[in-house]
């Protein structure tokens, strides 16, 4: 941020917008700053966390239904040194990306097309309709008739069960572009490749990311349960294999991870969507 | 002054609901002339911004013709340039973003681009703020964009909708004396809505009142107080002559279309 003297502040009236830009004075970072949402958060998960060590050490709770925290620490230690948990992150992660980045592809200018031209969107429209009531594990048998067990068929059910959202989101924002932006840009000479590229186009940006931000946790969901139902690795199979040896520590570690994975990845598409978006910036914060 | 842009027996009507029209301007004749500066001025709902609609080509009259220099206006006409009340600025594109639109859509090579920007950038006093987005300016900072990504592009006429009808009145009063300043240079022909009566006397050559609706032209008053007109020209004995005079054509119309809005059971 430029200092507000070096602008020519004698000609502007508006101070207030002045100060909005350079914001006020001396504010502390934002991460030293005293929250009391935070100490809330803290100590509803330290409460959560001795209820739960304290239940299952003194044997409220037998094992076998619950392990300790630190039953599951000691498993989560054992597969990160073998290199297993490692290896079952990224291998989900991988299918995930293939098929979330493939219904992207896919459903994006599908839903630009269908947004701005009406007889792509009544072509598309019924097919729509009927398979959008469909759970993605509803394509588990036929999928696997077409494509065995292998990556393409858990890359092709979490294609099935995310493209569709993102084209209704995709169109959704699309239609939503505000029309005097569009009469705006003919006003200054557009013709319709410009009113596409410059105003349609970034228009509908945010809102496609927002839908792809949504569907990407939709994602996650499709490719655990793909994998508990026939798969050899990846943090679904991995659950479902503890469950199927009695090792319910495991069970939790895989878990926690998909919580942490998904977390993190969600993280990862809001850096950026910031990096996408800087004229929604000042919006935000 | 040749006639630059001329209404011709123009009606409008909009079908509301299924069989409900609405007539909102009727048989409506008007020139403007070439580098005057004309304001259009009625109360809400009578079909002013429908017309200066029409001048842009946004709408297409239901009778009648919009001529621009002799040719009807059939479809959106650059040539006609519009500045809107909520100033329909791009969010996504910077100040010079903003500015440099009309010359990217001819064009015009980047650093030229540039160069032209920065001259209107100054123009409208913006300079300093070339990189920041609409939504970290204020009303009266986004409507000088506007002012100036609209004079970019040059068009012969600038059609201005209420532009400063969402601003506090000091700002409204600043940004009307620097729109004089720079019609004053440029001499473009402008077409001004407004319903404020001040803002008319302040600023045009002609004063357009229309009537209630449907939008008719009901009288056509000459403004000749001297320019450059300042807060202090709006207490001259002519200035307060003038307004009395265009106030009693505006009343008339104003208590219409009370009478309109009223039940008709009263």
């Amino acid at each position: 941020m430029r200092q507000p003297d070096e602008r020519a502040l004698t000609n502007i009236v508006d101070e207030a917008a002045v100060e909005k830009i350079a914001g006020p004075a001396s504010t502390p970072p934002a991460w030293y700053r005293f929250r009391p949402s935070l100490v809330l958060n803290v100590l509803s998960v330290f409460a959560f966390m001795t209820l739960w060590t304290v239940s299952t050490e003194m044997g409220w709770v037998a094992g076998v239904f619950l392990p300790s925290p630190a039953a599951v620490a000691s498993e989560a230690q054992k597969v990160i040194a073998t290199g297993d948990l490692w290896g079952a992150v990224v291998a989900s992660s991988a299918r995930v990306f293939l098929g979330f980045a493939l219904a992207g592809a896919v459903a994006v200018p599908l839903g630009i097309l269908m947004g701005v031209w009406w007889p792509a969107k009544a072509l598309v429209d019924p097919f729509v309709s009927l398979l959008r009531p469909l759970p993605s594990i509803t394509w588990i048998p036929l999928t696997m008739l077409w494509l065995g067990i292998g990556e393409s068929q858990k890359i092709a059910i979490v294609f099935m069960g995310s493209w569709i959202y993102i084209l209704l989101y995709t169109i959704e924002s699309t239609k939503r572009v505000d029309p005097l932006l569009i009469r705006a840009a003919r006003n200054l000479g557009a013709g319709d490749f410009s009113i596409m590229t410059e105003v349609i186009l970034p228009g509908a940006l945010p809102g496609i990311l927002a839908g792809l931000k949504v569907t990407l946790a939709i994602s996650w969901s499709c490719v655990l349960s793909a994998e508990m139902i026939a798969a050899q690795n990846g943090l679904g199979a991995m659950i479902w294999f503890a469950k199927d040896w009695g090792n319910l520590p495991l069970v939790l570690v895989g878990m926690v991870c998909i919580s942490i994975t998904v977390l993190v990845a969600d993280l990862l598409a809001d850096r950026i969507e910031r990096l996408l978006l800087p004229w929604e910036r000042n919006r935000r914060l | 002054m040749p006639v630059i842009l001329a209404a011709d027996q123009v009606t409008k009507i909009f079908t509301v609901n299924r069989g409900n029209a609405i007539m909102a301007i009727k048989n409506l004749s008007l020139d403007v002339e070439e580098g005057e500066f004309l304001c259009l001025l009625g109360a809400s709902g009578c079909g002013k911004s429908t017309m200066i609609n029409m001048f842009a080509g946004f709408t297409q009259p239901t009778s009648g013709q919009v001529l621009l220099r002799g040719q009807p206006i059939t479809r959106i006409e650059p040539r006609c340039g519009m500045v809107f009340q909520s100033y329909a600025l791009f969010p996504w594109k910077t100040v010079r973003g903003n500015v440099e639109f009309a010359l990217k859509m001819k064009r015009v090579p980047a650093a030229e681009r540039r160069s032209v920007a920065e001259r209107f950038i100054h123009m409208v006093k913006l300079n300093g703020f070339e990189d920041n987005y609409p939504t970290e300016l204020s009303g009266g900072m986004q409507q000088r964009v506007t002012l100036a990504r609209i004079l970019v592009a040059n068009p012969e006429v600038l059609l201005m909708d209420e532009p400063f009808a969402a601003l506090d009145a000091m700002t409204r009063q600043v940004m009307q004396e620097e729109l004089l300043a720079i019609q004053e240079q440029n001499r473009k022909t402008v077409v001004f809505i407004t319903h404020n009566i001040d803002e008319a006397l302040t600023l045009a050559d002609r004063i357009v009142v229309l009537s209630a609706r449907p939008g008719r032209v009901k009288a056509i008053v000459e403004n000749n107080l001297p320019r450059p007109r300042h807060v202090a020209s709006q207490l001259t004995p002519q200035y307060a002559a003038l307004k009395a005079e265009v106030w009693q054509y505006v009343e008339e119309e104003v208590l219409k279309h009370v009478q309109a809005d009223r039940p008709s059971a009263i």
